[in-house]
C-alpha cells in the first residue's frame, strides 16, 4: 500500500512538474482538446435534446379515426368498442359532433361569434384512440392504422406517424453527422495529444535514460508520461464543458428560430451530471489512448 | 547508512564460487570486423575493487554498457551477480540495475532537478515511500558532505560535488556492484582523489567495484588489482602484492 502511495506520488508530480516544463504545448493540447470536446459535445446536446423530445412526444402520440357524417351514436359506440378490441390500444375516446364543435368553438376565442353563422354543425363525431406504451412509436402506429383502415364507418384515419417517421430521419442524419464528426475529431484529439506527448518524451529523454539506469521499469518511465495525456484530456474536457454551458446559457436565445424547427418549441436541456462526467471521462480517455500510442513505439533504455 | 552488502573489510574474492561478475570468451563489434571488446574473460569476486585500465578505444567503456545490460555481447556469456546478463528478458533488466550502481565522467544528474531529488530517483524507481526515501537520501549526502546542498540544483554545484551527487544515487540504495566509467575525467587532481576515496570506501563495505579509468597515477596510489585492456583484448590483470587471486 505504502509502496503504490509512493507510486502514485511519483507519477503525479512528475507529471505535473512535466506539464509546467512545457506550459505553451500543454496549453495547445489542452485548447485543441477542448475545441474538438466542444464541436461534439454540441452535437451531443443537439441530440440528446432530439431524442428526449421524441420521448416526450410519444406518451401523446395517438390515432384519431373520423366518422362517416350522419353515423347513428349506435354505430359510433360500437365502432368504438371494435377499436379498443385491436391489440395494441390502450384506451378509445368517442368525441361527438356536439362535442368536437364545442372544442373548436373554445379554440377559436374571439373567432366564435363567426361560427354562430354556421347553419349546421360541420365537424365529424371521431375516435381518439391511445396506444400502449408498447406501441407509442412509428411501427406500432403502423400497425394500429393497419388494423383500422377500411372499418365500415370510418372515414378518415389521422395519426402523428408521417411526423414521427420524418423526425426519426432527421435524427438519424443527426446522429450520423455526430458519429462522423467525432471519430474525426477523436483521431484529431488523439493526434495532437499523441505528438505532445512526443515532444515530452524528447524532452525528457535524459531523465529516460537516468530513470533507465538506475532500474526504473518500463510500466514505471511511461507512468508519468500516460498521466500527463490523461490529465491534459482531462482539463480539456472540463474546458469544453465550462464552454459548451457558456454558450448553452448565453449563446442559444440567438438560436430560438432554429431549435423552433427541430425541437418544437421544448425548452432544451443540458447535459446531466452523468452526461457531463462522461463527457470529461471521455476527454480523459482520449488523453491517456493518445499518450499510449505516442509511447506504443518504445522508449530508449 | 552504510554502502552495500556486507562483507567485511578486505572481504576476498572466491576464486570463482563466489564471483559477482564473470564474464567468458566475451566479444563486441558494432560494425562487421571491428570489435571494441574481443574474447574477453574475467571474473571480479564480491566485494573486490578492480581498476579497468587502458587508452581510450581500449574497450573500458563498451565492457562496462555489457556489465548493467545497456548492451548485448556479440560473442560470449556474462553473469552478474548469479544472473546470465545475455539471457535475461526485458523486463529482468531494471532488477538487475537496482543491484548495480552506475557513475559516469559526465554525472547525467537533472538540471531541473534538486541534489535530493537527483539521488532520490534511485528510490523512487524502487517504490520507496517518500519519508524513508528522504532520510535514506539525507544520510547518503551527509556521508559524502554535501547535506547542506540537497536543496540546490546540480548546476549550481562545482564538478567534484556533481559527482559526489551522482555517486550518492549510485549508493542510496546500496547496491551489491559498483560500476564507475572514468569518474574523475572531469576534475581536477585534488578532487579526484577525493572522488575515488569515496569510492573505495564503498568497497571496504563490501561492495565490489570496478572502475574504468586512464589515470595510471591513481591506479598505482591505491594499489588494487588492474586490469588492462587493449585493441578490445585484456592484455593485463595484475593484484597487489599479498592478495589471493
Amino acid at each position: 500500500m505504502r509502496w503504490l502511495a509512493a507510486r502514485s506520488l511519483y507519477f503525479g508530480r512528475t507529471a505535473l512538474r512535466g506539464i509546467s516544463a512545457s506550459p505553451v504545448t500543454s496549453a495547445v493540447a489542452v485548447a485543441t482538446i477542448a475545441v474538438c470536446l466542444v464541436l461534439a459535445g454540441a452535437f451531443a446536446l443537439l441530440l440528446f435534446n432530439m431524442e428526449g423530445l421524441l420521448d416526450r412526444f410519444g406518451g401523446d402520440l395517438h390515432v384519431t379515426a373520423y366518422l362517416e357524417p350522419g353515423l347513428p351514436a349506435e354505430s359510433q359506440r360500437e365502432l368504438a368498442d371494435l377499436a379498443h378490441s385491436v391489440e395494441g390500444v390502450a384506451a378509445v375516446r368517442l368525441v361527438s359532433e356536439q362535442e368536437a364543435f364545442e372544442r373548436f368553438r373554445s379554440g377559436v376565442a374571439h373567432g366564435a361569434a363567426y361560427l354562430d353563422g354556421l347553419g349546421e354543425n360541420p365537424l365529424p363525431a371521431s375516435l381518439e384512440i391511445t396506444l400502449v406504451p408498447a406501441r407509442q412509436n412509428s411501427a406500432g402506429m403502423a400497425v394500429v392504422v393497419e388494423s383500422l383502415d377500411g372499418l365500415p364507418g370510418v372515414e378518415e384515419l389521422n395519426s402523428g406517424q408521417d411526423w414521427v417517421e420524418g423526425y426519426l430521419r432527421a435524427l438519424a442524419l443527426v446522429r450520423g453527422l455526430g458519429l462522423g464528426l467525432g471519430v474525426i475529431l477523436g483521431v484529431a484529439t488523439l493526434l495532437i495529444v499523441a505528438n505532445t506527448i512526443r515532444l515530452a518524451v524528447v524532452a525528457r529523454r535524459d531523465e529516460i535514460e537516468i530513470l533507465s539506469l538506475v532500474g526504473a521499469s518500463p510500466g514505471f518511465v511511461r507512468g508519468p508520461f500516460l498521466l500527463e495525456g490523461l490529465l491534459q484530456g482531462a482539463v480539456g474536457g472540463v474546458v469544453a464543458l465550462v464552454l459548451l454551458f457558456g454558450l448553452f446559457s448565453l449563446g442559444l436565445p440567438g438560436f430560438a428560430f432554429g431549435l423552433e424547427l427541430v425541437l418544437g418549441g421544448a425548452v432544451p436541456n443540458f447535459f446531466s451530471v452523468a452526461q457531463a462526467l462522461a463527457l470529461v471521462a471521455g476527454g480523459a480517455f482520449l488523453g491517456l489512448l493518445g499518450a499510449g500510442a505516442a509511447l506504443a513505439g518504445g522508449l530508449r533504455s | 547508512m552504510k554502502f552495500g552488502r556486507r562483507l567485511g573489510p578486505g572481504a576476498a574474492p572466491g576464486p570463482g564460487g563466489d564471483a559477482a561478475i564473470r564474464a567468458y570468451h566475451v566479444s563486441k563489434s558494432y560494425a562487421a570486423g571491428s570489435f571494441a571488446l574481443r574474447d574477453v574473460s574475467l571474473e571480479v569476486g564480491r566485494g573486490e575493487f578492480v581498476f579497468l585500465t587502458g587508452p581510450s578505444g581500449a574497450g573500458k567503456t563498451s565492457l562496462l554498457k555489457l556489465l548493467f545490460a545497456a548492451e548485448d555481447p556479440s560473442e560470449g556469456q556474462i553473469l552478474v551477480l548469479g544472473r546470465n546478463v545475455v539471457r535475461l528478458g526485458h523486463r529482468a533488466v531494471p532488477d538487475l540495475r537496482r543491484r548495480v550502481g552506475v557513475v559516469f565522467q559526465d554525472f547525467k544528474l537533472l538540471e531541473r532537478r534538486t541534489i535530493e531529488e537527483n539521488v532520490g530517483l534511485a528510490l523512487d524507481v524502487v517504490g520507496t515511500p517518500r519519508r524513508d526515501a528522504r532520510a535514506k537520501v539525507f544520510a547518503i549526502l551527509k556521508q559524502l558532505g554535501l547535506q547542506h546542498r540537497r536543496h540546490h540544483h546540480p548546476l549550481s554545484l562545482s564538478g567534484g560535488e556533481q559527482q559526489r551527487v551522482a555517486i550518492a544515487r549510485a549508493l542510496v540504495n546500496e547496491p551489491e556492484v559498483l560500476l564507475a566509467d572514468e569518474p574523475t575525467g572531469n576534475l581536477d587532481p585534488d578532487l579526484t582523489v577525493e572522488i575515488m576515496d569515496i569510492i573505495a570506501s564503498a568497497a571496504t563495505r563490501g561492495t565490489t567495484v570496478l572502475v574504468a579509468t586512464h589515470e595510471l597515477g591513481l591506479v598505482s596510489r591505491y594499489g588494487k588489482r588492474t586490469v588492462r585492456l587493449e585493441g578490445g583484448r585484456i592484455v593485463e590483470d595484475s593484484r597487489p602484492r599479498g592478495s589471493t587471486a
